[in-house]
């Protein structure tokens, strides 16, 4: 009851932060919904597909390989940044709020933000003729663990690498949009050539990108993206565990007045 | 309330604290006062149980100090910790629900404590558009919303205007009048005089001095201070110490101990033949025991 308490709390505060920055809600609206507007148009003009295949295709690596990379890895970079810059930390480390709790409650409110940026941009695929083909459990069950992936590495980042709020574009930048870029969320990996693709093959991104492609875009069941799936599920425990060290080792260091 | 046993603590080679003893009972004011690294905040830290002590024993209301304790606390920090972007209730609701109120203790403490540092009509705002003072108050109203039995203020007025200033000790007065016990640390050592009850002065890691203001200023055998303005201050010196009179430096001031109270008329005849150029007596103040026991 306690963790969930908690939980709550620091998720519905980064929630209402969030909405008070009306111009960052905008932005994290408009940049989910422009990436899919021009992968969509590319896809249709050079693969000669339909408007609605084209969004079927787009709609995935959009969603967790640029939306939710740069709300949940970097939002939650920006929130411990935040927090750290604010000196709240602090504040939260004198109070008995626990260390559990406030991953979780971090991990909760990007979790809703990620629900927010799937409903949009499978809705404005929806709009030209996109449909998920596959079963929306388990596509749900892979986006759920790709913001968990992400969450886990902004924990890890936002923790150890940035201190301040300009670390967190260079930060991004330079984990994430090679990240991207080889992880096939703006250029199809089939496009990569054969040594691309097989260092591709170590990355996250890439395997987020081909489990919900598979899923939404394909119609694969679970043993046809079950490679992907299984590299997904344990990047994200191991994300999630090397988040909560980066948060212990934090305290350990900042636990002072 | 709070009692603190022999504690210590050291960071590497460097011992910080070293056998510090201090008691602070229920309702009252405690002034922790000491010069910068003299050990002040690592105290607080152990208090908040932030850091481990080496060495000693800590009770707040009985209880060792631990996670469970911390629900008996309300620190205001030094630094204005808030969330800016959100306003004061929900700063003050948001750390209600860490504590673990209910709803219901939660809407009530909020406006107990937006009434109590007379911010009721600034509950919507957001805290970035407050002043310095409101922000301050509404840290310190962040400490209180849990109702805690024992309040840490860490120097709750540094870099106030003298108004905001007021405002802050009207609140610990406050504080103090429904029981409340008050740890307060500041630099100000007018601001302790006016509110603690008891002083305690820290040198080294560990408390050299403690009591009441009456009680410390025994510690000084003079009934009066004397600063004396003059281009001879060796005449002065040597005047004073014929007499009698201890003379130390305050800053810049050559001041004289008197150890007994003279009419103004009588000290400026002690000073008879040597050029002086203005003279101005206080009786034993916290910074004349402070200078005493921190610089001798």
């Amino acid at each position: 009851m306690k963790y969930w308490r908690e939980t709550l709390a620091v998720a519905q505060r980064i929630l209402i932060e969030l909405l008070r920055r009306r111009r960052s809600l905008v932005f994290w609206t408009i940049f989910p919904v422009s990436i899919l507007l021009i992968n969509g148009f590319i896809v249709a003009e050079r693969a000669q597909l339909s408007m609605a295949e084209a969004f079927e295709y787009a709609a995935p690596s959009t969603l967790v390989g640029a939306a939710l990379f740069f709300s949940c890895l970097g939002g939650s970079v920006a929130t411990v940044v935040a927090e750290r810059e604010q000196q709240t930390l602090k504040r939260l480390f004198i109070s008995p709020l626990s260390g559990t709790s406030y991953f979780l409650g971090i991990f909760v409110a990007h979790t809703c933000i990620g629900i927010g940026q799937t409903l949009l941009v499978y809705t404005i695929a929806a709009f030209w003729g996109a449909k998920f083909q596959g079963s929306i459990l388990l596509g749900g069950v892979i986006i759920l663990l790709s913001i968990i992936s992400y969450v886990g590495v902004g924990f890890v980042l936002g923790t150890q690498f940035a201190r301040r709020t300009e670390d967190v574009n260079a930060l991004v930048a330079a984990f994430g949009v090679p990240l991207l870029i080889l992880g096939g969320a703006f250029v199809p990996s089939f496009v990569f050539p054969k040594t691309l693709l097989s260092i591709a093959k170590f990355n996250p991104v890439y395997h987020m990108v081909k489990a919900l492609s598979g899923v939404s875009d394909e119609g694969k069941k679970f043993a046809d993206i079950e490679l992907h799936f299984w590299f997904l599920y344990v990047f994200a425990i191991l994300m999630v565990v090397a988040g909560w060290l980066s948060y212990r080792r934090m305290l350990s260091v900042e636990r002072r007045l | 309330m709070l009692h603190i046993k022999r504690l210590s603590k050291s960071f590497g080679q460097r011992q910080v604290l070293n056998d510090l003893t201090l008691h602070v009972r229920p309702g009252e004011i405690y002034g922790l006062l000491g010069p910068n690294g003299a050990g002040k905040t690592t105290t607080i830290n152990i208090i908040c149980n932030l850091v481990k002590e080496d060495r000693g024993e800590i009770t707040i209301n009985k209880q060792p100090v631990s996670e469970a304790s911390k629900s008996l606390i309300g620190v205001a920090p030094q630094e204005n910790l808030l969330y800016k972007s959100l306003s004061c209730a929900e700063n003050l609701d948001f750390f209600a629900r860490i504590y673990g109120l209910s709803k219901q203790q939660r809407w009530e403490q909020v406006q107990v404590c937006l009434e109590a540092v007379n911010l009721v009509d600034r509950a919507k705002s957001p805290v970035e558009t407050l002043s310095g003072g409101m922000k301050r108050r509404l840290n310190i109203a962040v400490a209180l919303v849990h109702q805690p039995k024992l309040v840490i203020l860490d120097e709750p007025t540094t870099g106030l205007d003298i108004e905001a200033r007021y405002e802050i000790w009207e609140l610990i007065r406050n504080l103090k009048k429904q029981g409340i016990t008050v740890l307060l640390t500041t630099h100000l050592l007018d601001e302790a005089e006016r509110l603690c009850d008891k002083i305690g002065i820290i040198k080294d890691g560990r408390i050299v001095v403690e009591g009441s203001l009456s009680v410390l200023r025994e510690l000084i055998p003079a009934q009066e201070v004397v600063v004396v303005q003059t281009r001879d201050e060796e005449g002065a010196i040597a005047r004073a110490s014929q007499l009698g009179f201890t003379h130390r430096r305050y800053g810049n001031d050559l001041a004289f101990w008197l150890p007994k109270p003279l009419e103004l008329k009588e000290i400026i005849a002690c000073f008879d033949g040597i050029a002086v150029d203005a003279i101005a007596r206080s009786p034993v103040r916290l910074e004349h025991i402070y200078v005493e026991v921190t610089q001798g």
